[in-house]
């Protein structure tokens, strides 16, 4: 049965795709919002779970008390600002202070400290005395020189090597890479959707 | 007997003060650099021609969507471009509709849209339409159905985002995060192939994002810091010393790890310690 309702559902997305018909259309249409309606019904899930999680760390004494305080408090204030009466919802001058003032700078500042841990992570991978890491360092040690900013020509010449083998070496392994995936994407979804294999999954 | 005099090694708590040390000095050394001996990335110009053409291709008074889905950590890299465009195109005279798909997208989104208001943006020229939900569902959903439900709240010259993306002159996908540049050409291009599209995308982007270009699917593309140096102008940007003293810094740790690591020493014993 699920994957009859798999073969249905991407038949009728492809045919949409192809064919123009407002009846056709109008059902892709209703697929879609159901697709995002569960969406939405996820996203709402997993915010009553981590309420619940924390919540119940909160009672229980487990855990991080002081953290689960702050990220229910920090709900609560979104949901209030989101919600009080007359609100715009997300569009809520409230909401969009909350967002722009104190969500994206804290997230932000959070960020800002990958420079240390990646540090951090090269200082532990190379006490493993992995060879890999030792390949993968010298490979950021030179594209690290190569892109120093200094002026003039030499800067000019050093930038446009980083600028190639970013485009030729990188470029192609992360194509290939691409591809591949692409392939054995669309090689999976056409044997759902011929009913080969996962017809019981 | 011994084996020698054993080095003193600085302990692990004190790199990163020293880091952050380096990095405000520098800060504070930055008007002392004469001009022209340190620049960002050596600016290169063609990619920042094509996107000013394909601005310079649209018609009077456009309404341009900007898709703001950034990845809040590689933003920074793309901040001043991001800003630089939304200028140009203000300044041009386009009306500016911004959307996310993510609620990454949406958090910068909002924060763009703060900024923008206190720049002086009024609702009637720069509107804020918030996350849509669902994804590439939601994005496929938008190409003809984008904003109906904020119409009651949109200046009368957004009216036509009831139409959907379709409606619109021109999307700024700004990306960083799964739907990105990729996405909108294989949601919304194959479905509204005359619609230009420009991207912004942080450096890490730019092997996936850059056929496309190629393809003739996006009308521009900035992706490296060469290409937001000569887009954004001069002075945009991280400072040249900062930049310096930062990337001299993790030079040094590399350089150092890998002599450790061929003498076959403790590779990383007075690296920074990864905080617990």
């Amino acid at each position: 049965m699920p994957a009859t309702i798999v073969v249905v559902i991407g038949l009728l997305l492809l045919v949409n795709f192809v064919v123009i018909n407002p009846l056709l259309a109008g059902t892709t249409g209703a697929v879609l919002r159901l697709v995002v309606l569960l969406a939405a019904a996820a996203a709402l899930a997993g915010g009553l779970a981590l309420v619940l999680r924390h919540g119940s760390d909160l009672v229980r004494g487990h855990g991080d008390r002081l953290g689960s305080a702050v990220l229910l408090a920090g709900m609560a204030a979104m949901l209030v600002a989101g919600l009080y009466p007359g609100s715009q919802g997300a569009a809520d001058p409230v909401v969009r202070w909350l967002v722009a003032a104190l969500l994206a700078p804290l997230i932000a500042a959070l960020f800002a400290m990958l420079f240390v841990l990646l540090l951090g992570a090269m200082r532990q991978g190379m006490a493993l005395r992995s060879r890999q890491m030792g390949v993968m360092l010298a490979a950021a040690g030179v594209v690290i020189a190569l892109l120093l900013p200094f002026g003039g020509a030499a800067g000019e010449w050093m930038s446009g090597v980083a600028g190639w083998a970013l485009e030729v070496p990188i470029g192609g392994v992360f194509r290939g890479l691409l591809i591949g995936v692409a392939i054995v994407t669309a090689v999976h979804a056409a044997r759902i959707l011929l009913a080969v294999e996962g017809a019981d999954d | 007997m011994t084996d020698g005099p054993r080095r003193r090694q600085l302990p692990g708590w004190l790199w990163p003060l020293l880091l952050l040390g380096t990095l405000a000095l520098s800060m504070l050394l930055e008007p002392a650099v004469p001009g022209g001996l340190l620049e960002v990335a050596n600016p290169d110009a063609s990619a920042a021609e094509r996107v000013s053409d394909a601005f310079d291709g649209l018609p009077d008074d456009p309404l341009v969507l900007v898709a703001m889905d950034p990845d809040l950590g590689t933003y920074p890299e793309i901040r001043d471009t991001v800003r630089a465009a939304l200028d140009q195109l203000r300044t041009r005279g386009a009306l500016l509709a911004l959307v996310s798909y993510t609620m990454e997208g949406r958090a910068v989104a909002a924060a763009e849209v703060e900024r923008l208001r206190a720049a002086g943006a009024s609702a009637d020229r720069v509107a804020d339409l918030g996350f849509v939900a669902g994804a590439e569902a939601g994005l496929v959903l938008s190409v003809t159905d984008l904003g109906a439900r904020e119409g009651g709240d949109l200046a009368s010259g957004f009216s036509l985002l009831g139409g959907g993306i379709a409606a619109t002159d021109m999307v700024l996908v700004v990306g960083g995060v799964d739907i990105g540049p990729r996405t909108w050409v294989e949601q919304v291009a194959t479905r509204v192939p005359e619609l230009p599209l420009v991207a912004i995308v942080p450096t890490f982007m730019q092997p996936e994002v850059a056929p496309y270009l190629r393809s003739g699917q996006l009308q521009g593309l900035i992706a490296t810091v060469r290409d937001a140096a000569a887009f954004s102008g001069p002075g945009a940007g991280a400072p040249p010393l900062g930049l310096l003293a930062g990337m001299l810094v993790a030079l040094a740790f590399v350089v150092r790890a890998l002599a450790a690591f061929r003498q076959g020493g403790d590779a990383g014993s007075d690296l920074p310690e990864e905080p617990a």
